[in-house]
């Protein structure tokens, strides 16, 4: 369970969160949508450690997890799928989802010489590991090429097998489907019910509102830096201060 | 055939000195200024154990890159919380604060006058005199690295050095302490950078500190970014060719005194032309921006 409590976060003058307190249930997807702006991705990279909010507090549990850098956040298990893919461009779709790995013996430079057959060992099943999710979306057959020279919506697939070898227990998700072929996100959508199942937390940014009322238990309308309304998805999306911030006036001028 | 076995030899201590360097410039995407530096650690610790305290060759090896090692920590713990340039800046003054020292410290480093006299390296009664025998020692040195290069390049360990690269808020988010590992890089590409000092100093047996200012690191820089960063033949095909270069000027019979100048020269318009048009080197696997 993610909880903020009264978090703000200012940019010069401008509130780009303000004052949200907010529950994330474990067990669950929940959904943050809102006009662009809104301050949602702010409100990311806050929970994971980027931005340290100028007032308020963030827990894991009962944990106080704002003052942490956002390495401890990662191995507390909360990882983060970024809005831009931020795949590694010149190193092979293979290593980028091997790094995810967590707790490698190999990354210490003195255990890799020392106790070389045990990080060999290691090596295979993170290999396996890897592999396994790289196959689950569809990129076996590129694991050799350089992550720079995947399509978008590759780049979004590869970012998403990274997530899973991770196996974080809550998932920070940034429009995941976004750029994704349209025959591949009713497969994700599938994957990410499966994992909310198996008792892992997802907290999910999406613009595509057919997704959100499909796959989101809970959802929660963020809008000029404030939470304005939240419930099951089909009553936030039923809301008049919903349907005006994404129909309205101020969308039109926007586009 | 002595002077082609030389050649080989200084290949082999700058394949050393570049490989260490493509740690933290090839793999971590770190920029530093001090690579001679470390060089020199490495060449005055093992002639000054050997010359004053009379110590084996093979011994004081180990307590070159110790020095090395702990100096790199020094530095490394405040600069490495700076970025991009201001890490560069830090290197640029260890690298002058070190030059300094072995400049006018003249009652340990006799300065100027540099220590003459270093013996050759001694193992069991047989000592590596003679230029082919000394290729053996450099050669296989300068291998044995080569494969520690390998292991590291293979590794979950420089996965994460290159993920540092690419995008340290990444690895960041990954769960890797980044701080940490970039610690780690500067560590051992000072302490394999000591090794080469020791090996040039015992070859030449006379060390003084010009031949380790800060255009000796720059010369390091230049030899990774004309033959690629990254991988391992990259700074091999640098290396052969930045040693070679001024020895063809001696062939084309150019007087000493303008081949000196003309070799910088050279060496900057390859440089230029190289960031020009070629910004990953003849081989490199990642582009300099």
């Amino acid at each position: 369970m993610i909880r903020t409590n009264k978090v703000s976060k200012f940019f010069g003058g401008v509130k780009a969160v303000d004052n949200v307190s907010i529950t994330f249930y474990d067990g669950k997807i929940n959904g943050l949508i809102g006009p662009n702006g809104a301050g949602k991705t702010t409100l990311f990279n806050i929970i994971n450690g980027f931005l340290k909010p100028d007032e308020g507090e963030v827990y894991l549990n009962d944990l106080r997890i704002d003052q942490l850098y956002p390495y401890q956040i990662a191995q507390l298990g909360i990882g983060r799928m970024f809005q831009d893919t931020r795949i590694l461009g010149k190193m092979t779709v293979l290593e980028n989802v091997m790094l995810a790995y967590k707790k490698q013996t190999g990354e210490n430079p003195w255990k890799l010489f020392f106790l070389n057959n045990k990080v060999k060992k290691e090596e295979a099943l993170i290999k396996e590991a890897a592999l396994k999710w790289l196959k689950f979306v569809g990129l076996e057959d590129k694991i050799n090429t350089y992550a720079e020279n995947l399509s978008y919506g590759q780049q979004k697939l590869l970012t998403l097998a990274r997530l899973l070898t991770a196996g974080s227990d809550i998932l920070l998700l940034d429009e995941p489907t976004a750029g994704v072929d349209p025959g591949m996100i009713p497969i994700i959508l599938k994957l990410l019910r499966n994992l909310v199942n198996e008792g892992k937390t997802i907290i999910l940014i999406e613009h595509n509102m057919t997704v959100v009322l499909e796959i989101c238990d809970w959802v929660y309308f963020m809008d000029e830096g404030k939470i304005v309304c939240w419930g099951l998805p089909s009553e936030v999306l039923a809301d008049q201060k919903v349907k005006e911030a994404y129909l309205g006036l101020r969308m039109i001028i926007f586009w | 055939m002595n002077y082609f076995f030389h050649i080989l030899i200084m290949i082999a201590i700058y394949l050393i000195l570049t490989l260490s360097l493509n740690l933290l410039m090839g793999f971590t995407g770190l920029f530093s200024l001090a690579h001679a530096a470390f060089y020199a650690i490495g060449a005055y610790i093992s002639t000054l154990l050997m010359v004053k305290m009379g110590f084996n060759f093979f011994l004081t090896l180990p307590l070159a890159i110790l020095g090395a090692m702990i100096l790199a920590v020094i530095i490394a713990i405040p600069s490495l919380r700076l970025k991009g340039d201001y890490f560069l800046l830090s290197t640029l003054a260890f690298q002058i604060i070190v030059f300094s020292i072995l400049y006018n410290w003249i009652s340990l480093t006799r300065g100027p006058y540099g220590i003459p006299g270093i013996p050759k390296p001694r193992i069991f009664g047989f000592e590596f005199k003679e230029i082919p025998q000394y290729l053996i020692l450099a050669g296989s040195i300068a291998l044995l690295i080569s494969l520690i290069f390998k292991r590291i390049y293979f590794s979950p360990f420089g996965r994460v050095l290159k993920s540092i690269r690419e995008d340290e808020i990444v690895a960041n988010a990954l769960g890797k302490n980044t701080t940490k590992f970039k610690i780690s890089a500067f560590i051992i590409s000072g302490g394999l950078a000591a090794i080469a000092g020791s090996l040039y100093a015992s070859y030449v047996t006379y060390i003084d500190p010009t031949s380790f200012t800060l255009d000796e690191s720059i010369f390091i820089i230049s030899i990774i970014i004309i033959g690629g960063a990254g991988n391992f033949k990259g700074p091999l095909i640098g290396t052969i060719i930045m040693i070679f270069l001024p020895e063809i000027l001696r062939f084309l019979r150019i007087p000493d005194t303008i081949a000196a100048n003309m070799r910088q020269i050279i060496y900057g318009l390859l440089l230029i032309i190289f960031m020009r048009i070629r910004p990953q080197g003849i081989l490199g696997e990642y582009k300099f921006e």
